[in-house]
């Protein structure tokens, strides 16, 4: 694979004070796949996934965005320079505001005082939600988060991700809290991302999930990324085996 | 008719809506059926509920976008009476203008509360207990730069009198500083980007982290509206009244969270409106006003106010699970 990654974590280093949560990482994203980072609880999937979207800093290692060398700081750059957008087990949005508040959470649409333009702000979430990622359900933006079901809420949070033109999706745990349809319904999105040329990469605990969407599997323990295979090199049984290796 | 109950319903403000408007047509009808022995119509009575709420609504404001944004400040009531205080200090020993005391005053409460929002935020402790500390602080703090004594407030400026004592008919000027903090921090909260992140932040913090917004910021700016507000309302009480009492604030903070929880805010962040707290303020004067009406004794206040704090959340919660 002579392909540019999409990103690239180098020899990455993560301590809390005497505990050492990734430990030499290395992990890549290319473009049109989805990776499946796989692993007990502890591993350090969660640091990892935080550390991408620039929530943790690591103490060593070198970051590569497109092939160039960058420094991650916080949140915004992740998302500006590195086009990475989170989506966490309970979902990244709010339960009391509505879809359309919740799409431009962060990036609402304003005049030049600050003022948010509601008009063009409900225009496009009704976009948002008719087009792209195909939400069953929703009739409207101005419907409240609380009122949705938890796979409507993760569609929501991915078409999201799709409109604000993201390159990579971190998926943390996406589908535990949800219905075994609607866990359906998100590892659909998830493949259909792919089509809008969106990477992602699936922390899962669930490995028959992870076998029906990834096209690579990352196994982390200890810190330590300790299997990394193509779906086509690879069967569940090796994986599992992996995953509860001590 | 449906949508419009079922709009009514989902809005966090609907139900204080329906129990405002009821409680109002009960008083306006037995002030019309009544007239001598239930004044609630009489132009006086209008003019003291009026000129009563001002001072507990504007602190309320600023408790209520706090309470939206998942904190609390309990110093809020001392506050009140320490930026009065400061303020009269500057006008009556140092000769400054009222209006730049005022302000003086205002940016005394904005910075309290910066400091309070500043603790909570770098050593991530619950807002209660910092806050809690910082009343009893702020409280030693005031007898330490005042002493007990109440202190007279008198400037007399033909502008000053008119724009914080004069009145337009029944409406008092407070009340008209009511309304004007209640439009700004409408359009603030409402309409503004920063009301976005301030219900953001108090319904998810994690989500708000995760899209890009920096919550210690936006909790910071939260308790500076609060002190600001809280320094604001003092003020106002204390120019239309003529004197401050040092200790004359505390107790309003609870007051001004049962304001807001009357008024739809949901104590852990995330929920509440403008209207609501408004409502909320003016539906805590109303009954005192009726009770005083119908010549209960002052006891009755408390224990009808508390029982109106479970009842709306009641109400609040079955309203929005559909009834």
């Amino acid at each position: 694979m002579n392909q540019i990654n999409l990103y690239e974590a180098k020899n990455i280093t993560k301590k809390y004070g005497n505990l050492i949560a990734l430990d030499d990482v290395n992990f890549h994203i290319a473009p049109n796949e989805v990776v499946g980072l796989l692993g007990d609880n502890g591993a350090g999937k969660s640091t990892l996934i935080k550390m991408m979207s620039g929530v943790v800093e690591p103490n060593k290692g070198n970051i590569f965005v497109d092939g160039n060398e960058i420094k991650i700081k916080n949140r915004k750059e992740s998302e500006e320079i590195a086009g990475i957008e989170t989506i966490y087990q309970n979902s990244a949005l709010c339960d009391d505001m509505t879809i359309m508040r919740n799409i431009f959470m962060g990036r609402e649409i304003t005049n030049y005082f600050g003022f948010m333009n509601f008009k063009k702000m409900d225009e496009i979430s009704t976009e948002v939600l008719t087009t792209g990622i195909e939400i069953a359900g929703i009739d409207s933006p101005s419907k409240e988060i609380g009122a949705l079901s938890g796979g409507q809420k993760q569609a929501v949070a991915i078409a999201r991700a799709v409109y604000f033109k993201r390159k990579i999706l971190l998926l943390d745990e996406p589908t535990s809290a949800l219905s075994v349809r609607e866990t359906e319904k998100v590892l659909s999105y998830v493949t259909d991302l792919k089509k809008e040329n969106v990477s992602s990469v699936i922390v899962t605990h669930n490995l028959y999930h992870a076998f029906q969407v990834c096209d690579r599997f990352v196994v982390m323990s200890h810190g330590k990324v300790v299997f990394e295979k193509n779906k086509q090199d690879t069967n569940i049984e090796e994986v599992t085996a992996q995953v509860i290796k001590v | 008719m449906k949508t419009f109950l079922d709009n009514l319903r989902t809005k966090s403000a609907g139900g204080i809506i329906i129990l405002f408007v009821s409680i109002q047509v009960i008083a306006i009808l037995g002030g019309l059926l009544f007239p001598d022995n239930f004044r609630y119509l009489l132009p006086a009575n209008i003019a003291v509920l009026l000129k009563s709420m001002a001072p507990l609504g504007i602190m309320a404001i600023g408790v209520g976008i706090l309470m939206i944004t998942g904190e609390f400040d309990l110093s809020v009531g001392i506050l009140y009476s320490f930026c009065a205080i400061v303020t009269a200090t500057m006008v009556k020993e140092y000769n400054l203008s009222p209006y730049l005391a005022m302000l003086i005053g205002i940016l005394v409460g904005i910075t309290a509360g910066l400091i309070h929002g500043n603790i909570v935020n770098k050593f991530t402790i619950p807002s209660f207990i910092v806050t809690l500390g910082a009343m009893l602080l702020w409280k030693g703090g005031t007898l330490l730069y005042h002493g007990s004594k109440s202190l007279r407030y008198k400037y007399e400026s033909e502008s000053y009198e008119i724009l914080l004592k004069g009145d337009i008919g029944v409406v008092d000027a407070s009340f008209i500083w009511f309304i004007l903090v209640g439009i700004i921090f409408y359009f603030i909260l409402h309409h503004h980007k920063i009301g976005n992140h301030f219900y953001a932040v108090g319904g998810n913090s994690e989500a708000a982290t995760a899209i890009g917004i920096n919550p210690k910021r936006v909790k910071l700016i939260a308790f500076a509206i609060a002190g600001g507000c809280a320094a604001l309302s003092g003020v106002v009480a204390m120019s239309r009244v003529g004197s401050v009492q040092p200790a004359g604030g505390l107790g309003l903070e609870l007051e001004a969270i049962a304001a807001c929880v009357i008024g739809g805010c949901a104590l852990m962040g995330g929920r509440g409106s403008i209207i609501g707290i408004m409502l909320g303020t003016a539906l805590i004067y109303t009954i005192q006003d009726l009770l005083l009406l119908l010549r209960a004794p002052g006891f009755y206040f408390d224990m009808f106010v508390g029982g109106l704090i479970v009842l709306a959340a009641i109400t609040n919660v079955a309203l929005r699970k559909r009834l």
